[in-house]
């Protein structure tokens, strides 16, 4: 049966049933492919424990490093002896940062960023302070984990 | 669209570059669909360089990794087992189009002048993607991997010091080891598509240069038409490249690539051993010679007799130069169908046996 007329000629109605195959087709290829180069998952630590003697016996004004996921983690006692840790990278462009005992600074060494002891961006390119992660020391272990993370109860500790 | 081509123009003259594309014609009569043989080779080549690209992300050579991180890749990295088995599978097929495409251009007489250059540049790509195959065999440094490449590896030792060199050279020592795993991923992913891409480059060239090459019968008839490339022939090219995929796909998904065990220098050889495929002709050759002839070793003859074919093949077009298959004499008239029957045989053989 031939129509009267119609909204769409038959050239169109091909060449769109062709474009859509096509679609189709580069869609199946391209989707293993952006799977299979899709980031891999590797979601940060809620918590890490270090062990206390380790971290705790290092002199004031000093910091010792520890592994946060893959990220570097900072521990410092501070000149005060108070207890302080941080991710150990810059908030300028990522890089590592130290610990400077006699500025009493952190330090990155990329643009020349600087931060006190408390983690303030002081001088030098960095938008914001260093991240801050919350410290506490249950009996052998130094528990370092995310502000306001909720520790499952059966850590051994 | 209109600024950018004057752009482009300006600087690297597209005009002369379309006019030629527009202009290229495929000739048209009954055998043309041996012009499709070489592009679906193109296509073929493009699917290994993605996926050979792909697994190079995840792959890391080595005695202590190699294996384990094909593992990695197969079982937890999303689709890689998939990838895997596309770039394995796409080898073959590879390989197989490869032996059709020169059989097409040996009985169809496609190497005559002024085409020797094509046919000669055109094996020597043979002979790449076949060692393609051979080093890509090693690198998951499973079993079969490694008898494979011991027994390769030993073949040139039969031909004396120069052999032994090769083998030396080849294995990075006496025995195959881990500075051989480093030998043969150096070559796979680098060294031979240094080698393959120029020469391909030069293929190609020749063939826009001269043209599609038509067999003595048609010219002996005279007439035949052409048809335009763009896109005439591309849709036909395009047809044998979206079939040649749907297959690819097919056996990747139905068919994943075995692993295997991991090579173990220690533990004997699997038995009942065969090398793959396209190299089934060579071995069951080897077989076939005596230990001893006249108190040469076997192995050593079959080898030379080996070399001296494929010289043979390389230079073919110097040794059939009669243009006119009558006037060639009835041995070199018969030589292209005794080899091709003799590679389909020996491989037959080597299959059912």
């Amino acid at each position: 049966m031939k129509l009267q007329d119609s909204y769409i000629s038959r050239r169109l109605f091909l060449s769109r049933l062709l474009g859509g195959w096509l679609a189709g087709l580069i869609g199946i290829l391209a989707y293993p492919v952006a799977r299979f180069l899709a980031p891999a998952e590797a979601p940060e630590p809620a918590f890490v424990l270090l062990s206390a003697k380790d971290y705790l016996s290092i002199p004031p004004n000093s910091a010792k490093a520890f592994a946060w996921g893959y990220k570097m983690g900072i521990f410092i006692k501070a000149s005060d002896r108070s207890l302080r840790a941080f991710k150990g990278v810059c908030s300028h462009m990522d890089c590592n940062v130290s610990y400077k005992p006699e500025e009493r600074r952190f330090f990155c060494a990329c643009h020349d960023g600087w931060y006190d002891e408390a983690g303030q961006n002081i001088a030098g390119p960095p938008p914001r302070p260093l991240e801050r992660l919350e410290v506490r020391v249950e009996k052998r272990k130094l528990i370092v984990h995310l502000p306001g993370a909720v520790l499952p109860p059966e850590v051994e500790i | 669209m209109r600024r950018l081509r004057h752009w482009l123009t300006e600087r690297i003259e597209l005009e002369g570059l379309l006019r030629f594309l527009k202009g290229k014609t495929v000739p048209h009569h009954r055998h043309s669909y041996i012009y499709l043989s070489g592009g679906v080779l193109l296509f073929l080549l493009a699917i290994q360089v993605i996926s050979g690209t792909l697994l190079l992300a995840h792959y890391s050579p080595g005695e202590n990794t190699a294996f384990e991180s094909i593992v990695h890749l197969v079982t937890q990295v999303p689709m890689g087992a998939y990838i895997r088995s596309i770039h394995s599978w796409g080898a073959n097929l590879m390989v197989f189009f490869l032996f059709l495409h020169l059989f097409c251009v040996l009985l169809y007489k496609g190497y005559r002048r002024p085409r020797e250059l094509t046919w000669m540049g055109g094996f020597l790509l043979f002979i790449l993607v076949l060692a393609s195959g051979f080093s890509g065999y090693l690198l998951p440094w499973n079993q079969l991997a490694l008898a494979a490449t011991k027994v390769g590896t030993d073949a040139p030792r039969a031909l004396g010091l120069p052999g032994i060199w090769i083998s030396l050279l080849l294995r990075g020592g006496q025995d195959i080891t881990g500075v051989t795993l480093g030998r043969f991923f150096a070559l796979h992913v680098w060294g031979l598509p240094l080698l393959f891409f120029p020469l391909l480059a030069l293929h190609l060239f020749l063939v826009q240069l001269q043209g599609m090459a038509v067999p003595p019968s048609i010219e002996r008839e005279g007439g035949y038409g052409v048809i335009p490339f763009f896109p005439n022939f591309l849709y036909r090219d395009l047809v044998l490249w979206l079939l040649t995929l749907g297959v690819v796909l097919t056996l990747a998904v139905l068919f994943p690539w075995p692993l295997g065990e991991k090579a173990d220098p220690l533990a004997p050889t699997p038995e009942g051993i065969k090398p793959e495929w396209y190299f089934l002709f060579l071995f069951q050759t080897l077989k076939l010679f005596p230990a001893r002839i006249m108190g040469i070793s076997g192995e050593s003859i079959a080898m030379i007799v080996i070399l001296w074919v494929a010289l043979a093949t390389f230079l073919y077009p110097f040794i059939d130069r009669q243009a006119e298959p009558t006037k060639t004499p009835l041995l070199l008239r018969l030589a292209p169908y005794l080899g091709i029957s003799y590679v389909l045989f020996m491989t037959l053989w080597g299959l059912l046996s």
